[in-house]
């Protein structure tokens, strides 16, 4: 059967080659440049630690990286906090209409994130809908929510909520509920059942929201460059300016790096640091 | 196709592959039919290019660049060979040229550069002349400054003579600049340097002071303050529409710009919208930053029929309506006489009897160092 195996391997290779052209090169180019070094808009090709010992001994770069760790820790435990209720509200109460409340849920990727933050920009700015309106009434704007980290915080919670609830809907939406009421019937209240049954069986779920809210918050470059402010550049943003207005993609390459590393890390503790088979993990089988 | 060695089919199917791909991976610089510019968005006129093809049988290839550093990388990663034309404004030009990536230009095959304002003719405008043989190495196009523009209800004429103005915490919360890093740097420099009397003392390079130049101990102190200016600033805008909200609301009484926001907030109020008395001061008594964009033929160019186009191309850019279309949709200043074809509200709107204060301002330049210049504004970021 020939023919069958030239599909199969077909199937595997062109994703294979995919990935490898348009992933792997890309960031082994990345992990290349990054022990090199720019000077005058010019690529110096010396091997050298040096954008390395720049990073982790200058105070700018450290405090946006600080900056990012906690505004994607921030935004990604807010945004579980918050998806919880309406993913569990859909699934227990959605009844027929589940399907469509999960897919309203989609709406907002319909216009591209640049148009939302800029929607939003207009909503939380000093002519914005709420300014405008305090202004109006006669009161003082809210400066907390102009151009600040507070206007960075909220734009990634309305970018990211979406993400986030449909995970931990997808999540839910594969629980078997008669758990939770096995657990009820032999006397554990509420709280209990929620603890112990269904946020242990669903933390596989939960966790997946997690990090899809914290990886891009973490190298988000878009929002503080829109709504951040004189005191909201995060490393995303520091990041990008490498590769764009000042041309020091050596040091940018090594912030790329870092970033990876960083993220990749994350993950492997989130997956390593949990038992999957107890957090209602499906994917690994019964054994 | 794995599994087995080379058939016919196998052949047959690699080479109408081949064939496919081919138009694709093709180099640009071998087709004859084009004329590849790496420009400014802002200045493309699409009516212009269709009759500028239809005219030439040509295809124009436009590929757009956001700052001067990004031009500068493509043109030297691309090569010259990759483009006919490129813009470039400030001391850019001469980098290119020492570069080798521009060839010289004949002013006499390019009919309305006898237009040009007289600061911007031939003789007059050494930005674009060869350093030792004084030939001409581009056309100027649009110039403009990074000026203070201002509502005058809110902001007295005088206060905007200094650039103390940008740093007086009168205004707190109500200032703005953009997040182009070198000219915050080069514009704080200005004041720095006139605050230390250093920019009257010999140079370390030798040369005239250029904000672009600087020391170590200049850009210790633009940091300072740039920190402190960050306190008193209500953002850094990214675009125009942002800052135009942000004046026209009244939340920002002033901000350094190109003065095309300046011009947008006046045509807006002659549209009907509120009367704000808007200013724009294009030179501070610490002097001031100014750029003068450019149409440049890169080296890959040779002497021909290419040349020509290119001539063509740049005769009709710089022509009289054309340069007035441009003014109106960037919002620009030209280097072209336009007063004649102009209105007084478009004289006054577009600065063409302001054309001279350009002699007194610094150029844009690369900065001196801009891995240094990197680490103050991230500095200034992190503060």
């Amino acid at each position: 059967m020939p023919n069958v195996s030239l599909r199969q391997r077909l199937l595997l290779y062109v994703p294979s080659g995919f990935l490898l052209f348009f992933f792997v090169f890309p960031l082994i180019a990345l992990v290349v440049l990054s022990f090199w070094q720019t000077e005058n808009y010019k690529i110096v090709r010396e091997l050298t630690l040096n954008n390395y010992v720049t990073l982790a001994t200058e105070g700018a770069y450290i405090t946006f990286f600080l900056r990012s760790l906690m505004m994607a820790v921030g935004v990604s435990v807010t945004l579980v906090v918050m998806a919880w209720p309406i993913a569990y509200f859909i699934v227990r109460y959605g009844g027929r209409y589940r399907i469509i409340l999960s897919l309203l849920l989609v709406i907002p990727f319909l216009s591209g994130e640049v148009l939302r933050l800029i929607a939003l920009q207009g909503m939380l700015g000093p002519a914005g809908l709420v300014n405008g309106m305090l202004v109006r009434m006669g009161a003082a704007p809210l400066r907390l929510i102009m151009y600040s980290n507070v206007a960075s915080f909220i734009a990634f919670i309305y970018l990211y909520l979406p993400l986030v609830v449909t995970t931990v809907y997808l999540s839910l939406i594969n629980f078997d509920f008669r758990l939770a009421h096995a657990a009820n019937a032999c006397g554990a209240n509420r709280f209990r059942v929620f603890t112990e049954v269904v946020w242990p069986l669903n933390l596989s779920g939960t966790l997946v929201g997690f990090m899809l809210a914290f990886i891009p918050t973490l190298s988000a470059s878009l929002v503080p460059r829109f709504l951040g402010g004189p005191n909201g550049t995060l490393y995303g943003m520091s990041m990008s300016q490498q590769f764009g207005e000042s041309g020091t993609w050596a040091l940018g390459a090594a912030m790329g790096v870092v970033l990876f590393l960083f993220s990749a890390l994350a993950l492997a503790i989130l997956s390593f640091g949990v038992d999957l088979r107890r957090t209602g993990f499906t994917g690994m089988g019964r054994q | 196709m794995f599994d087995k060695k080379f058939t016919r089919r196998s052949i047959l199917a690699a080479g109408t592959t081949a064939a496919l791909t081919m138009p694709f991976i093709r180099p640009s610089w071998a087709a004859p039919d084009q004329v590849r510019a790496l420009m400014w968005e802002a200045y493309l006129l699409p009516d212009q290019i269709t009759a500028f093809e239809e005219t030439n049988k040509v295809k124009f290839v436009p590929t757009f660049f956001d700052g001067n550093s990004e031009a500068y990388n493509k043109l030297r990663v691309g090569g010259s060979k990759e483009f006919d034309l490129v813009q470039a404004d400030g001391f850019w030009p001469q980098l290119y040229y020492r570069e080798k990536l521009l060839r010289t230009v004949d002013y006499a095959k390019v009919p309305n550069a006898g237009g040009y304002l007289p600061e911007f003719q031939a003789a007059a405008f050494d930005v674009l002349s060869e350093p030792e043989a004084g030939g001409k190495i581009g056309f100027p196009f649009c110039w403009g400054a990074y000026g203070i523009t201002y509502d005058a209800g809110k902001v007295a004429p005088e206060k905007t003579e200094t650039l103390e103005c940008m740093f007086n915490a009168d205004y707190s919360g109500m200032l703005s600049t953009s997040s182009r890093f070198e000219e915050n740097i080069a514009l704080a420099a200005l004041l720095v340097t006139d605050r230390l009397g250093s920019r009257i003392k010999p140079r370390p390079d030798g040369k005239p002071f250029n904000p672009y130049v600087l020391t170590d101990e200049e850009l210790t102190e633009i940091e300072k303050l740039l920190v402190q200016q960050k306190a008193l600033l209500l953002t850094r805008y990214q675009d125009n529409p942002t800052l135009f909200q942000l004046l026209q609301s009244g939340a920002v009484v002033a901000a350094t710009e190109f003065a095309q926001v300046f011009r947008q907030l006046l045509t807006a109020e002659s549209q009907g919208a509120p009367a704000v008395d808007f200013r724009h001061a294009l030179k501070m008594k610490e002097g001031g930053l100014g750029w003068v964009d450019t149409w440049l033929v890169t080296s890959g160019v040779e002497d021909g029929p290419k040349l020509d186009l290119c001539y063509n191309f740049i005769d009709i850019m710089i022509s009289a309506p054309v340069m007035k279309k441009i003014g109106e949709v960037a919002g620009c200043s030209t280097t072209v006489d336009l007063r004649a074809i102009s209105t007084e509200d478009e004289r006054k709107l577009f600065l063409m009897d302001r054309s001279s204060e350009i002699a007194d301002l610094f150029m844009f330049d690369q900065p001196s160092s801009p891995e240094k210049w990197e680490r103050v504004w991230s500095n200034v970021q992190a503060a």
